[in-house]
């Protein structure tokens, strides 16, 4: 990970009300917020392979994974390696809640 | 003795271009083979059942499938005989240095007869984006191999697939259209799929070398390189090739089925001569889903019913020239034989780029025979997650591995010490697939130090990771396995303690 990533916080998403997954800007950067099983993620807004927008891609094995509908092309939420297709990342980020319950992404 | 029961089909619309056949009548199936078609009385002892409302046909043959390699099932009955599917090919899973894996892992392991049709590569597909159109992913002609496997295997390999793609340039096209006439089997021409191609002129130089009985696949796509110009008029040359006898085969797929271009090309007089699925792990789930949703789509694009089962019947049985066995009712042959409906609703069919369409009527499989075996049909099994996604099981020692026996325990200390005095690195953007082929000579010489079978090899080697039995080329399957990773994996389901502690 990289050492000169910063924690943003998410302004535009409240845990507690909003509805997920949630595209926000942060700065230059869209990110989409998942929430899973294992706690919060977020993700590029487009998949790598034909850039067919996410905010519709399905999580899989218990949110360990994200499938982009277009065209099934499935990517591991941990590290964004590409499960049924080697060659391709999803970029991934860090997501966490702080103490006052507001999310933060690291950029 | 006797497996099979004595059975009539009476009441069905009969369909068989093999022999000119459309009308309501029987077929009687003595001895799992064809007893006879027409208006006959039921021979004594035989069971009567009632198909009144059904198509009856020679059982389907789905030219274009992938059940083998990185595209591949787990189950690949899945895409066959449970969707009323009697034969099918493997198109390119395998190549000639891996079509020994392949017989050893599928021949003779489905219901519904699988054929194979190699891609020129030796590796075969491999399924890395940016590596399979890369010219240097050929990484051999070897011409006396390809002869000794059609020797030693005569029947599997019934076309030679090879694609446009890439930086291939017409070079490739034109070594694979010579191997093809070296081996006598057609040549099956990919073009389509650009998307993440450099788009390539050389396409065209298929439909220049492809003579009559050569395939074309995909040829309503509507990537780069696709059939219409920029008016939508067919392009000259791909109408020349079809009046050469160049076959089309629709092999639907993920990418390859544009409604727009379909549309325009049947208006012009180009017909697909054969209809295909192209059905692998990323589309089962959408928008292929099985051969009879492919045979629906064409029947909406204007195709006539007797068209459509013709084009998965007696037009492959002859392009693959297993028409002594396949694709036809006549009197003798096996009772290769599906029965299917057309239902009546709204339907909305999607091209592969999610374009629409409103049907009104689908074609549903009911049953299916395979050498006058009744088997159930389910469509949907091949959507089971865990039939299409092929997972490394990270974080758990799959079953398998626990039902190893010592022998097979032994062949895999001595291929850990192998390995590890090999060293490769997983880089996503640089597949090394001479390192695939170094890991595969590594698994062929502890194999051969242990005198271990080849599908046992294999299925021992996939153990340690696999939940559920996926078929990879061994060398790529190695490969694409971390290192640090597939050697501890390896130390803990040996029970080699003072390694992996």
């Amino acid at each position: 990970m990289s050492t000169d990533a910063t924690w943003r916080t998410v302004d535009a998403v409240d845990p507690a009300t909003s509805s997920f997954p949630a595209l926000v800007r942060l700065g230059d950067e869209r990110v989409i917020i998942l929430r899973t099983p294992k706690g919060y993620r977020g993700v590029e807004p487009r998949c790598p392979h034909l850039q067919a927008a996410l905010t519709t891609a399905v999580q899989m094995s218990n949110g360990s994974m994200l499938r982009c509908t277009r065209h099934n092309f499935i990517f591991r939420l941990s590290d964004g390696k590409g499960v049924n297709c080697v060659g391709l990342r999803l970029k991934v980020y860090e997501v966490r809640e702080s103490e006052d319950g507001r999310l933060e992404v690291q950029i | 003795m006797k497996t099979t029961s004595d059975f009539v089909l009476r009441g069905g619309r009969v369909l068989d271009a093999s022999q000119g056949l459309d009308g309501v009548m029987d077929v009687v199936v003595v001895d799992g083979r064809i007893a006879g078609v027409g208006q006959h009385g039921a021979p004594a002892g035989c069971e009567l059942i009632d198909v009144s409302g059904c198509i009856v046909s020679a059982g389907w043959i789905d030219n274009h499938v992938h059940t083998y390699g990185t595209l591949g099932f787990a189950d690949p009955d899945s895409i066959g005989i449970w969707q009323g599917v009697t034969s099918y090919v493997d198109a390119g899973g395998p190549g000639i240095a891996s079509m020994d894996e392949f017989v050893a892992l599928l021949g003779g392991q489905t219901v519904a007869d699988l054929y194979a049709g190699p891609y020129i590569r030796p590796m075969g597909i491999i399924g890395a984006q940016f590596t399979e159109g890369d010219i240097r992913s050929l990484t051999g002609f070897p011409i006396p191999e390809w002869l000794d496997f059609m020797d030693a295997h005569p029947g599997v390999i019934r076309y030679l697939k090879v694609a446009a793609l890439g930086s291939y340039g017409a070079g490739p096209l034109r070594m694979a259209k010579g191997l093809a006439e070296i081996i006598d089997v057609p040549l099956y021409g990919h073009i389509g799929e650009f998307q993440m191609q450099r788009e390539d002129p050389s396409a065209y130089e298929l439909f220049r070398i492809s003579q009559a009985g050569d395939m074309i696949a995909h040829p309503y796509h509507n990537s780069g390189g696709g059939i219409l110009d920029a008016d939508g008029r067919l392009l000259p040359v791909v109408a020349d090739a079809k009046a050469r006898g160049v076959l089309f085969d629709i092999a639907f797929g993920s990418y390859n089925f544009s409604w727009d271009v379909a549309e325009k090309a049947m208006a012009q007089g180009l017909p697909p001569d054969i209809i295909s699925s192209d059905l692998q792990q990323f589309n089962a789930i959408g928008p292929a889903y099985s051969l009879s949703h492919v045979m629906s789509v064409l029947l909406r694009l204007g195709l006539t019913l007797p068209q459509v089962v013709e084009a998965v019947t007696w037009a492959p049985a002859k392009a693959l020239r297993i028409d002594d066995r396949a694709g036809s009712l006549k009197t003798g042959m096996p009772a290769d034989i599906t029965v299917s409906r057309l239902e009546a609703g709204r339907f909305e069919f999607a091209d592969t780029s999610g374009v629409m369409r409103d049907a009104s009527e689908r074609f549903v499989p009911v049953r299916v025979f395979k050498r006058g075996r009744p088997h159930p049909i389910d469509l949907a099994r091949c959507q089971d997650e865990k039939n299409w996604l092929l997972q490394i099981a990270e974080d758990h020692v799959p079953a398998a591995a626990q039902a190893l026996d010592a022998r097979q325990k032994g062949f895999l200390r001595s291929l850990r010490r192998a390995l590890e005095r090999t060293h490769w690195v997983y880089d996503l953007d640089h597949l090394d697939l001479r390192k695939a082929h170094e890991l595969r000579a590594v698994f062929d010489g502890v194999r051969a130090q242990h005198d271990l079978p080849l599908r046992e090899a294999l299925l021992t080697v996939y153990a340690p990771f696999l939940d559920n039995p996926f078929t990879m080329q061994i060398g790529l399957f190695l490969l694409h396995l971390e290192r640090p990773f597939l050697l501890e994996r390896l130390d803990a389901v040996t029970g080699n303690e003072a390694v992996a502690a």
